[in-house]
């Protein structure tokens, strides 16, 4: 072996200047070595190393002699399956025949023109048989006559051919070949599992050997397994044979075949044959398992397939392994699969040899005895290690497969698959076809009669006959672009939608729901006017539909796979599609809500709406679920999630809606829902539940809302500590109030831990001093008589609700520094208890929090007053309409005491109202100190907020009603336009700008802001050069 | 294809409006409901032309309402396989264009375009071809084929091409007829 090895790479060296025959010779060879080694085993196991030459001479001879003899029988008796299995051993003699001759010109070293000549000669013969050579047993040495053995194979051989199987013969002379009683019978045999064709050749030698064995023919078949076949007269003939057979047990029971079913034994089973080249099977085992594979050649004889595979190959433990490293096998890892890339490999250092294939002739990249050629590797395998029945290769596949460049048209391969894998009547009457192979191949017709696998067509070209018959695997189902096609199997199974494009035997199809391109087979779809979605429920769950998921995330059900759903997720910016399985669904969201969009409007479901900024920015459609103020929007011009966009409600604004609080009368009423709605639920965490359009919402909501969450709203933001339980002693500020228990950020800890509400004790000196001195009972108290007398009943409301309002105040403020929509902000957050932990913007007491200095309520009091003046009949009217139903659910003497006393000055907001009327200046004095009303004044530098118009402008005038008009431009030269005060926000003055003061006792005076202190402005009045300290929020940078 | 064409159509009138102007608030009703509505048969309907025959009024029971039996002209238009149309662009994204003809929607893939022309993606999306000089972006007028047609009760869905003789781009002043 050795020596044949060297010859070998000799030869291979040479390879390139030798004949082409040469490679033949060489190829051969290669396979002797392996069969050689075959033999020489199985020559062990019989245990008769020293006897095989001259056995295996007789074989030749015997079995050459025996074989016609075997023939003259077969004519006589004409029996099938004896011949069957006269035609196998035929085969096989021949194939030792023409092996051993390329055998012997080796080993008998002749000269290299005899060789020449004699390889030559055989060429022809080669190429005939070459197909069915490998499973010689090859013979070594022989001093035989070759012509000799080539006469008499030859002879052979011819008249084998020429005595025919009556293959031509008419039904009636089939029917004369079964079997018969006078026939030999036929025996079924045990024998060791697995060793079927060895003892089937071992009773074959047997006969050789033994003239005397009285059995006809044996048969191994490969789908029957621990069972051989004896063709005998008698079943004592059939004993002797298996007598003293290793693998035929002594006692096991031979069985007769009855003659009727002696043909099926032999019949072929026409399944086993659908392995052809370039069909697709799957791997069944090994790193590879379900692995999609193409057949590129099949050996049916050795029952092995080589397959086209896209490896997966770890190079980096493939070159360890080839440095002799031994690399930690990581059993779980599997390498995904990937194209091999010799470049890739040969940076690693792997020796990447480039290979002639001898059966082939095309080159291969070998490493480390693996086959690669353009990437995929090639490989060798037994057919049982394969699936090959109902492969459906996805697309993605295919295309993995495809390569660059290479049409899916020419794709015979995956068609073959395709046909196998058709259902039962797969074409219908009326279906558009097309002929795919053989002479007709592109002829188009429709099915006119469907007859088994034979489908009747009706061709399109008129000169044709009517019908013509043709194979099932001959048509393809055809489709035209603008046909409305829906997809029947496969995984788009359900689908809809209009042919785009027929490239071959795929389609484009463009989908009615998704809008998106669908790639499907022909053989999939059929031609239907019906529009789905493919399947839209599961479960309880519905395509659109709002979903809680398992981690409390959210989102809408964009599609609906078959056993998943896409869900876009409530993520507003950037889109998050996720897949989910039904059990990831806690549950459907199904409430109503609404949310506000940024000018404060009330978005509800179905509401159109334009996104104003981010990702989706300039999106416009309507609103078809909102839940924590997250609206879902559908757009129909959007292609992507089903044409749904999430957005902040936030960021949208409500098209058609008036974009500031400027309902009309009308609202009362659906106020009144809308507040019975809130206050009703308890949990009011959504900022869709927030309230009201117009100024009497916020009266109402805020009783309403201020319900659960007042008390609640004093402690969260306070410093606090805990006076008992596992952190007693521990200070921190309160996040968060749920029910009875408080979670508390720790000074200490830098951390959020909860603890019962009974556990803490306030420490009522931190966060407070803000308060105290903007809600000092002195500069509020004288107010309120002079308010009660108007609004009687209107206090008591008022006190609970205080509160809230107070806290709220602020919290919009640290938002954004003005607070344009503060009052109905406030409602929610006071509603909200759930809210202050989750957003941290809205945090009351948080040191950077800027004070929330009355300004806040002014600003807000400001506009709903003026606008509810506007609108509303009068206060009263509002009063006893909305809030009125709340009082009742207004619980009374919440633990807020020290703020009860701060509500008062969210009481003005009632008073403002009066003399709103009348004229800012009248209303100032009224509540004196830092009044609420942070009206505008003339000169004032402002950003104004609205759609269009974003961008500073110059206030020019303030208008009765709160809005005023401004001069766009940083100048004040550019457009005048008319803006509500919640549209406007004030440029907070830098050090040494020129300011205004809006607010308080200085309000209207001009100064320069000479220095900043947290949260207060050093001013230095212009009129009397007075240095003050006013809050930052009442001042105003002034236009230069 | 634009069609005249008689449709017939039941109006339920308020009892309000019976008087001397019935006749004029059945139709002027008509026009409100049936104008820019879209029918699996029949298309859009553009416009009504007249008014041929309104027929006797039933009353309906429980509601007072009164239900005419109205004929009238009206003009539709319906999109088939085949027309050839010019439309807007509406919007670009890299599958393709779509387009509006009136109120038809129609889709024009990238696989229907010309292989030349290749999506750009950017401020303004665009189909260019590759020496630049057709360009097909939003608010581009195209003449394009409708290939296939899709029906609902409320819209027309069409998908179109434009690859083919004499069709694409037309906004370019020399090319446009």
């Amino acid at each position: 072996m050795a020596r044949r090895d060297h010859d070998d790479d000799d030869e291979i060296e040479e390879e390139d200047e030798e004949e082409a025959y040469d490679l033949d010779e060489e190829e051969e060879e290669d396979e002797e070595d392996d069969y050689e080694e075959e033999a020489r085993r199985g020559k062990a196991s019989r245990g008769g190393g020293g006897r095989k030459r001259s056995r295996e001479d007789n074989f030749i001879d015997d079995s050459a002699i025996e074989d016609e003899d075997e023939d003259d029988d077969d004519d006589d008796g004409g029996g099938r399956p004896r011949k069957k299995g006269g035609g196998g051993v035929r085969g096989f003699f021949d194939e030792e025949a023409q092996v051993d001759e390329d055998e012997e010109e080796e080993d008998e070293g002749e000269g290299e023109d005899d060789f020449i000549n004699d390889a030559g000669a055989d060429l022809p013969d080669e190429n005939v048989i070459r197909g069915s050579r490998r499973h010689s047993i090859p013979m070594r040495d022989e001093e035989e006559d070759i012509d000799e053995i080539e006469r008499q194979v030859r002879e052979r051989y011819a008249r084998s051919t020429h005595i025919e199987y009556g293959e031509e013969a008419a039904e009636v002379e089939q029917q004369a070949l079964l079997p018969s009683v006078k026939d030999p019978k036929l025996w079924m045999v045990k024998c060791a599992i697995g060793h079927e064709r060895e003892t089937a050749i071992c009773l074959m030698q047997k006969y050789i050997d033994r003239t005397d064995l009285q059995i006809k023919s044996v048969v191994a078949l490969d789908h029957l397994k621990n069972y051989i076949y004896v063709e005998a007269e008698k079943e004592a003939h059939v004993k002797e044979a298996c007598k003293g057979l290793r693998n035929i047990y002594a006692s096991a029971k031979i069985t007769l075949v009855p003659i009727k079913e002696m043909a099926d034994v032999l019949s072929v089973e026409s399944k086993s044959v659908d392995l052809s080249r370039d069909s697709w099977v799957r791997m069944k085992l090994g790193i590879y398992k379900g692995d999609l594979a193409k057949v590129v050649d099949v050996d049916n004889v050795r029952q092995r397939v080589d397959v086209k595979l896209i490896p997966r190959i770890d190079l980096q433990a493939l070159a360890s392994k080839l440095e002799g490293r031994e690399a930690v096998k990581k059993k779980a890892f599997v390498p995904p699969p990937r194209f091999f890339n010799i470049d890739e490999a040969r940076e690693m250092h792997i020796r990447v040899e480039r290979r002639r294939d001898k059966e082939s002739g095309e080159y291969f990249e070998w490493v480390d005895n693996l086959k690669f050629k353009d990437g995929f590797l090639y490989k060798s395998v037994s057919t049982k290690s394969i699936h090959t029945n109902n492969i459906q290769p996805t697309f993605d596949e295919l295309e993995k497969f495809k390569k660059p460049g290479e049409d899916m048209n020419g794709d015979m391969a995956s068609l073959s698959t395709l046909f196998a894998n058709r259902k039962k009547g797969h074409f219908m009457k009326g279906d558009a076809v097309i002929v795919v192979k053989g002479d007709l191949k592109n002829l188009e017709g429709w099915v006119e009669k469907v007859e088994d696998e034979t489908v009747h067509i009706r061709p399109k070209i008129s000169d044709l006959p009517k019908t013509l018959a043709f194979n099932e695997k001959e048509l393809c189902k055809y489709f035209k672009p603008g046909d409305h096609v829906k997809v029947i199997s496969g995984v788009q199974e359900g689908a809809t939608g209009m042919v785009v494009k027929v490239e071959g035997h795929v389609l484009i199809i463009l989908s009615d729901t998704t809008k998106e391109h669908i790639h499907v087979f022909a053989d999939h779809v059929v031609e239907s006017s019906e529009i789905t979605t493919g399947i839209t429920r599961i479960g309880d769950y519905e395509l659109h539909d709002l979903v809680l998921l398992d981690n409390l995330s959210f989102g809408v059900i964009i599609r609906v796979e078959a056993e998943a759903f896409q869900v876009l997720k409530g993520v507003p910016d950037r889109p998050e599609v996720v897949l989910v399985k039904l059990r990831e669904i806690k549950s459907k969201i199904d409430r109503r809500s609404s949310a506000k969009d940024r000018s404060n409007n009330i978005i509800s479901a179905k509401d159109v709406v334009r996104v104003i900024e981010g990702a989706c920015k300039g999106k416009q459609g309507p609103v078809e679920h909102i839940h924590k103020g997250i609206l879902f929007i559908y757009d129909r011009h959007h292609l992507e999630h089903a044409g749904f966009i999430c957005a902040k409600a936030q960021s949208c604004l409500l098209v058609g809606g008036s974009t500031g609080g400027r309902r009309g009368n009308g609202m009362d009423t659906a106020d009144a829902r809308l507040g019975a709605l809130r206050s009703s639920a308890s949990i009011l965490q959504s900022p869709g539940r927030l309230p009201p359009r117009g100024p009497i919402m916020n009266y109402g909501g805020r009783f309403g809302g201020g319900r659960g969450g007042r008390g609640h709203d004093a402690l969260v933001g306070k410093c606090i500590k805990i006076k008992s339980g596992p952190y007693k002693g521990y200070r921190g500020r309160v996040k968060e109030v749920t029910g009875a228990l408080v979670r508390v950020e720790l000074d200490s800890l830098m951390k959020i831990v909860t603890v019962k509400r009974d556990d803490i004790a306030d420490t009522p000196t931190v966060a407070t001093p803000f308060r105290e001195p903007r809600y000092s009972l002195g500069g509020e108290t004288p107010m309120h008589p002079s308010r009660t007398p108007h609004h009687a009943y209107q206090t008591p409301m008022r006190d609970p609700g205080a509160t809230p309002i107070h806290d709220g105040m602020r919290t919009p403020m640290r938002s954004r520094a003005w607070a344009p929509m503060s009052p109905p902000r406030d409602n929610w957050e006071d509603g909200n208890p759930a809210t202050w932990g989750s957003s941290p913007a809205y945090q009351p007491g948080t040191p950077q929090a800027r004070p929330y200095e009355a300004p806040t309520p002014g600003s807000g009091w400001a506009n709903t007053p003026g606008v509810s003046f506007n609108d509303a009949p009068t206060p009263r009217d509002n009063y006893a309409n909305a809030p009125s139903p709340y009082v009742p659910s207004t619980p009374v003497g919440q633990p807020m005491t020290p703020n009860s006393a701060a509500y008062l000055p969210g009481t003005p907001g009632g008073q403002p109202m009066t003399p709103g009327n009348v004229g800012m200046d009248i209303m100032s004095p009224i509540i004196g100190g830092e009044g609420d009303g942070t009206w505008l004044l003339p000169d004032v530098l402002v950003n104004v907020l609205r759609g269009g118009d974003d961008g500073p402008g110059v206030v020019r005038e303030v208008l009765g009603d709160g809005s005023c008009r401004v001069a766009l431009g940083s100048s004040g030269n550019g457009d005048m336009v008319t803006v509500l005060p919640n549209e406007v926000e004030v440029i907070r003055p830098k050090k040494s700008d020129r300011i205004k003061i809006l607010n308080g006792n200085f309000r209207g005076y001009t100064g320069k802001l000479i220095g900043i202190d947290g949260s207060d402005g050093i001013v230095r009045l212009d009129d009397t050069y007075e240095v003050k300290i006013l809050d930052m929020v009442i001042l105003a940078k002034l236009a230069t | 294809m634009f069609f005249h064409i008689v449709l017939e159509r039941n109006m339920q009138l308020h009892p309000r409006h019976f008087g001397p102007h019935l006749r004029d608030k059945l139709v002027s009703k008509l026009i409100k409901d049936v104008e820019g509505t879209c029918s699996g048969r029949h298309g859009f309907v553009v416009a009504i032309m007249g008014v041929e025959d309104i027929g006797k009024g039933l009353i309906r029971e429980g509601t007072g309402y009164v239900t005419f039996p109205v004929k009238y002209q009206c003009v539709v238009f319906r999109p088939f396989k085949g027309e050839i149309l010019e439309a807007v662009v509406t919007m670009v994204n890299k599958m393709g264009f779509f387009a509006e003809a009136g109120l038809v929607q129609i889709f024009v893939s990238n696989h229907l375009i010309l292989d030349d022309m290749k999506f750009q993606s950017g401020d303004v999306p665009s189909y260019t071809s590759s020496d630049g000089s057709v360009k097909i972006q939003k608010e581009s007028e195209v003449r394009l084929k409708i290939i296939g047609t899709r029906v609902d009760a409320t819209e027309i869905f069409c998908v179109g091409t434009i690859k083919d003789d004499f069709l694409g781009d037309i906004s370019d002043p020399g090319a446009a007829v």
